[in-house]
């Protein structure tokens, strides 16, 4: 593959028809066919946007998960899911219950995965939430232990992955937001996600965001895949010296936009960030992403984020003479 | 036999369509489809409800449910003088985020930060109405401080700003006051920093009781230390804090404590006579009948069926403790 590859991390917004047709949907009064008919057309549109825009590594955009966790909770067995409980302010989410031995039935995302890959010549990511993150997101009136249940999701999630392979995913991104919530468990995260990952062919990156990576930092080069996806531009860089000081040995995916403002970048400031990022990474090792998923953007600031994004990269190959 | 309380917040929202009444009346505000003060009453009405549901469970001492709540840190410091608050930060190791407080300038006091909501929830409450405040060292540590530069200067100088509030409770009527310094949990050297914040907080409480509840882990390692602080009652996590329970067991307490023993950050269900047979254990240690069962901490991180669900358990074992005496 090529220097500076652009991606991203996997949601987009999804259209307000798509919004207005999962409430109707939740009550009853539009059929789970007519829901996944639109559902079809949104990734559609994001496929075409991704291909348009010219980024080298596509996703899916999930525009038919809701939560993250609860989109795979809903799919094994041994899960239920509950009432809402608070995540901040006046936003509330529907957080799974492990309630027995947890077993996937069968393939979860990789339908999902097929449909967006045979729209495209380019390679599509496979995506999975990590174990540890669903663990850490999850009840468990069953296992009794972070450890047993991290494992316990790790080999259901290992399963998902093997399928994605056998469909020909060939980039597979592991989604850990929760992995810098404990620091003592930082093991378990090192040994769910090797469980995830052993033994496949594909390209495995580690995504994470909003944590406190100071505290983590020595734990980055043990964890068990090629490529770590790291939210860089809300941080405000500050990692970049400690990565001088300490290289990184895996491929790194730079985060270059804030997902949480409103403001799309201009393509000059997110040049300013890729510069700053080659200034420390080799560009055969450096992927440029958003900081994380855009799904709660509007879908125009998304678009306009993602177009600055890829306007920026190439200005910055051709200035380098990167190919 | 023993008491019973709650930590502090209670689940604001249910499943039900009655149950989303705030979520919505939050969005009609966002949306400017409602005023403020419309606002305020749909708070009211779930405050209500939100007793409600603690005096039907059979809690003898309740909270507002901390309904109004942004979140634990930005409440408080959003009243106060020198501060502004700033983007989501994750609160300890839960998966809830709260937004960061940030000092700018010298903080104090400008005006009541809890007092009318403590009147509104103690007028509507036939059970004592325990008043939650926020501790000044988790305040501090939680903040970023762009200011005082060093944490102890801005936790003393939130102390004293607390203190006034503490002292307008009181004058209010509140006669249970508690300290929330969950960073007690995580940290034991903050434990000198605790007590020095603490004193002038213990000074102006009056003949109110003034609890000091530290959750999110245990204790143990200071857990002497922790109950000579200078607070009336010590309310402690016994579920994340397993280890202080051991000591609890083994050393006892000189003062009463707040028992928090049941899993307020999972669902599954306790059994009330297990649990009721536990504590029981602790009754050549401690005056169970001056102790008080509770929640390990606020029962927010639950849903609200699972958390009435939790509540009853609570009840049921601390019946059960009463029968068997």
């Amino acid at each position: 593959m090529s220097a500076l590859l652009t991606s991203t991390v996997g949601s987009f917004p999804k259209p307000d028809y798509l919004l207005k047709a999962r409430t109707r949907a939740a009550k009853g009064d539009l059929t789970p066919e007519g829901l996944r008919e639109l559902e079809d057309r949104a990734t559609l549109d994001w496929i075409t946007f991704q291909e348009d825009i010219g980024i080298d590594v596509l996703v899916d955009g999930e525009q038919y998960r809701g939560d993250m966790a609860t989109y795979f909770a809903e799919n094994l067995d041994g899960m239920v899911v509950s009432g809402l409980v608070r995540s901040y302010g006046n936003r509330y989410y529907k957080k799974p219950i492990v309630v027995g031995e947890l077993r996937r039935t069968g393939p979860i995302s990789v339908e999902w995965f097929k449909f967006a890959q045979a729209r495209t010549q380019k390679h599509v990511k496979g995506m999975i939430t990590g174990p540890y993150t669903m663990m850490d997101w999850s009840f468990d009136e069953h296992y009794g232990s972070r450890e047993a249940l991290a494992m316990a999701f790790a080999k259901a999630l290992h399963e998902e992955a093997r399928d994605l392979e056998a469909a020909g995913a060939k980039v597979i991104q592991v989604d850990e937001p929760a992995l810098a919530t404990r620091q003592d468990e930082l093991p378990i995260v090192v040994k769910a996600v090797g469980a995830v990952t052993k033994g496949l062919e594909a390209k495995t990156i580690l995504h994470t965001c909003y944590g406190n990576y100071d505290a983590i930092f020595h734990y980055f080069n043990r964890l068990p895949v090629d490529q770590l996806l790291l939210e860089m531009s809300n941080s405000g860089l500050d990692l970049l010296e400690r990565f001088k000081r300490e290289p990184l040995k895996k491929e790194i995916s730079f985060g270059v936009i804030d997902v949480h403002s409103h403001v799309v970048e201009t393509e000059e400031a997110v040049r300013m960030r890729i510069e700053k990022a080659l200034s420390i990474f080799h560009p055969q090792k450096l992927w440029i992403s958003p900081d994380c998923g855009l799904k709660t953007r509007s879908v125009e600031e998304a678009q306009g984020k993602m177009r600055s994004m890829v306007a920026a990269t190439r200005a910055v190959k051709k200035d380098h003479g990167i190919a | 036999m023993v008491h019973t309380t709650v930590v502090g917040n209670y689940p604001r929202i249910g499943d039900s369509h009655d149950e989303q009444k705030l979520r919505r009346a939050i969005g009609k505000l966002d949306r400017g489809e409602i005023t403020e003060s419309d606002l305020r009453d749909v708070e009211r009405e779930v405050v209500r409800d939100a007793i409600r549901e603690q005096v039907e469970a059979g809690i003898e001492v309740v909270t507002d449910g901390q309904v109004t709540w942004y979140d634990s840190q930005s409440h408080i410091a959003r009243r106060l003088a020198g501060i502004e608050i700033d983007g989501l930060v994750r609160y300890f190791n839960t998966n809830t985020y709260y937004r960061q407080p940030v000092v700018g300038s010298e903080v104090s006091r400008r005006g009541p930060i809890l007092v009318d909501e403590w009147t509104y929830a103690a007028s509507v409450s036939r059970r004592p109405v325990k008043a939650i405040l926020t501790g000044p060292v988790t305040l501090a540590s939680l903040a970023k401080d762009q200011h005082y530069g060093d944490r102890k200067s801005l936790a003393r100088a939130l102390s004293r700003a607390l203190a006034e509030e503490v002292a307008a409770l009181v004058k209010a009527g509140a006669t249970h006051i508690q300290v929330d310094e969950p960073i007690l949990a995580r940290d034991g050297s903050d434990l000198g920093l605790v007590r020095e914040a603490l004193e002038p907080i213990a000074a102006a409480k009056g003949p109110a009781e003034l609890t000091l509840f530290v959750y999110f882990g245990d204790v143990a390692k200071i857990y002497k230390d922790v109950l000579k602080l200078p607070a009336d009652v010590i309310g402690l996590d016994l579920v994340e804090g397993a280890k202080t329970w051991a000591k609890v067991a083994k050393e006892g307490a000189d003062k009463p404590l707040v028992l928090g023993a049941v899993d307020a950050r999972n669902t599954k269900p306790e059994d009330p006579k297990g649990l009721a047979s536990k504590v029981r254990g602790l009754r050549k240690v401690l005056d169970l009948d001056a102790c008080y069962l509770s929640p390990s901490n606020g029962l927010e991180f639950l849903p609200r069926d699972k958390a009435r669900e939790k509540l009853a358990i609570l009840a049921k074992a601390a019946a059960l403790l009463g029968d068997a005496r």
